[in-house]
């Protein structure tokens, strides 16, 4: 069976990939993905406590298995909201490439 | 009456305001600011009569479950407070800035699309009063996204205007790249720890009994700072604050600024709590939280001077503001019977922030409506077409920038003696530089206002609302500057 260690390895892979995605992609619709991924790989973490975390029953500490469904409830209404603007964006620019969002400078 | 009782209130006027403005059909949508701001003062009356488990031990109430996940102490009072107080003013402000509002939505000849942007703080006032409460991480994490969620669609409301929707993607990419941090951070902890629980941390940690593991658990604490860097727009998280508060319509900008800041704070007070008050994790973290201070203070400080729009100017000095409250909680001390405490210094402070912010930002609307534009520029001559605005606006600068007598002094006064007692001394000449440096550039509209000379000779008439408002804002700097015991009166 994998061990706790495996399971973080694989989460924190998808973490820096998530994140190296945001930075380093200019398309919005590819940066939000990659940050999907990141909440994913929180995920993944989370489990993995939980399920090495063992209480006293013998049972594993549903807490952050709770957590998990939190997390992919609001991230869901992230995306709705998230791709609603982004639309909204490209209607008003034709453009969702970050390079081109330069009208607020200072 | 539960504590609890004042969010299910606040979410059930928020619905019900959605659907009487949903089968409403009148074009004019002024009256469901004025509708929510009254009912919101409803709630904040209802505050005072709030009580917790405690004050109740043998009701059937105080055994539910609820209150694993919730608490109400002082704090969470003076939060709730806060955050009602906020969106009231936040309200009567988009009132009055409705006809920006109308023009940058779907229907520009009338108010018929900005009906939503009086329903949607309400939402987010919920979220900030849960968070003041919030004793379990999942708790805080969902009301935070609440408050983050909601202000998505705030700040990229004027669909027809690039800015706002610039911000709005802006704000919708760093938001939910700190909101990976946070989650990635709360596993973090939660797995170290093994639970959810701030208090069970507390005793976890304080009693040594079982060996914590300190890498991964500060690891963790770190990346939820992280996360809350930005809500409060301390470093490295700052980067949307100046576009996004210029961008985003006004009252959404009034509200992010005071509102979304202060609740970002009182969630990173109950997190650091537990972590501050051991000995086994109090070095590191106040040495992350020094760090975090100074890089703030000098960045929001030092950027701001070159700047010639007046609304990113102040994005700047929320930055510079963020620095000073994480100054405060970086020389922690909990409270005593004799002294007050870091997590006290940190709401009087916003509390004076709340007083001269909005204040501004009354000013600031209705000069973006009548002389068209945001810059510093615009400010020219107010002196002599409105003397009476424009020593409002000064009082307001003047007590930014933290001269003694006015509210924003004593602010500054308790951070400055806290991280005296605590001896930091290398943040504390960084203050002293940034408290310099902000004078230089509140100083500079006021500059504008008396000493430049402008074309524009036609007065800006306030509405009445914004009238009253200003007013009342202009007294309470005013005497809180000579009496803070109001506020403190409020926080035992």
């Amino acid at each position: 069976m994998a061990s706790l260690n495996d399971y973080l390895l694989v989460s924190g892979l998808l973490f820096a990939i998530g994140l190296a995605g945001v930075v380093m992609r200019r398309n919005i619709i590819i940066m939000f993905m990659c940050l999907e991924l990141m909440l994913s790989a929180a995920n993944l973490s989370l489990v993995a406590f939980s399920r090495f975390n063992v209480t006293p029953t013998g049972l594993p500490d549903y807490n952050g298995q709770m957590m998990v469904f939190f997390v992919i409830t609001v991230a869901a209404a992230e995306v709705a909201v998230g791709l609603a603007i982004i639309v909204a964006l490209y209607r008003a620019r034709q453009t969702i490439h970050t390079d081109e969002l330069t009208s607020l400078k200072g | 009456m539960p504590a609890y009782y004042l969010e299910a209130l606040t979410v059930v006027l928020g619905i019900v305001l959605l659907m009487a403005e949903a089968f409403s059909s009148g074009k004019n949508k002024s009256w469901l600011g004025i509708a929510a701001a009254i009912g919101l003062t409803g709630i904040l009356a209802l505050t005072f009569f709030a009580i917790g488990p405690v004050e109740k031990p043998d009701s059937a109430w105080a055994k539910w479950p609820l209150w694993n996940f919730y608490n109400f102490d002082s704090l969470a009072r003076f939060y709730k407070i806060f955050a009602l107080v906020t969106t009231i003013l936040v309200l009567l402000l988009a009132v009055d800035y409705r006809k920006i509002l109308a023009r940058f939505t779907e229907t520009p000849d009338s108010e018929a699309g900005t009906g939503e942007f009086y329903c949607l703080p309400i939402f987010a006032c919920a979220g900030m009063m849960w968070i003041a409460s919030a004793k379990d991480l999942a708790g805080a994490f969902v009301a935070l996204e609440l408050i983050t969620v909601t202000f998505y669609i705030l700040v990229a409301f004027m669909r027809r205007n690039v800015g706002s929707l610039e911000a709005g993607v802006k704000y919708l990419i760093i938001g939910a790249l700190s909101t990976g941090f946070l989650v990635y951070g709360i596993a973090w902890v939660y797995g170290t720890l093994g639970t959810m629980d701030l208090g069970t941390m507390s005793t976890l940690l304080q009693q040594n009994s079982t060996p914590v593991q300190l890498t991964p658990l500060l690891f963790g604490v770190a990346l939820v700072l992280v996360g809350l860097g930005f809500k409060i727009g301390a470093v490295p998280m700052q980067v949307w604050i100046p576009d996004v508060y210029q961008g985003a319509p006004t009252p959404t900008t009034a509200f992010l600024s005071v509102g979304s800041k202060a609740a970002g704070f009182i969630l990173t007070i109950r997190f650091l709590e537990p972590f501050l008050n051991s000995e086994l994790t109090r070095g590191p973290v106040i040495i992350i939280l020094t760090i975090l201070a100074g890089a703030t203070l000098l960045f929001g400080n030092l950027a701001a001077i070159a700047q010639t729009n007046f609304k990113r100017l102040l994005a700047y000095s929320s930055i510079a503001h963020a620095g000073f409250l994480l100054l405060a909680l970086a020389a922690w001390k909990t409270e005593t019977s004799t002294s007050i405490g870091s997590a006290q210094v940190v709401s009087v402070y916003l509390a004076t922030y709340l007083l001269m912010t909005l204040g501004v930002f009354f000013i600031l609307a209705q000069v973006r409506i009548q002389r068209d534009g945001e810059s510093i520029a615009h400010f020219n001559g107010l002196g002599k077409t409105n003397p009476l605005l424009a020593l409002s606006l000064t009082i307001f600068l003047a007590a930014l920038a933290g001269v003694p007598l006015t509210a924003g002094f004593w602010g500054k006064f308790f951070v400055f003696s806290l991280a005296v007692e605590q001896q930091l001394w290398v943040p504390i000449i960084i203050a002293c530089v940034s408290a310099a440096a902000g004078f230089y550039y509140y100083f500079k509209v006021i500059r504008a206002m008396w000493w430049s000379t402008s074309e524009e000779d036609k007065p800006v008439v306030l509405p009445t609302i914004s009238k009253i408002t200003v007013g009342v804002l202009t007294i309470l700097v005013l005497v809180i500057g000579f009496w803070p015991e109001p506020i403190l009166a409020l926080l035992r």
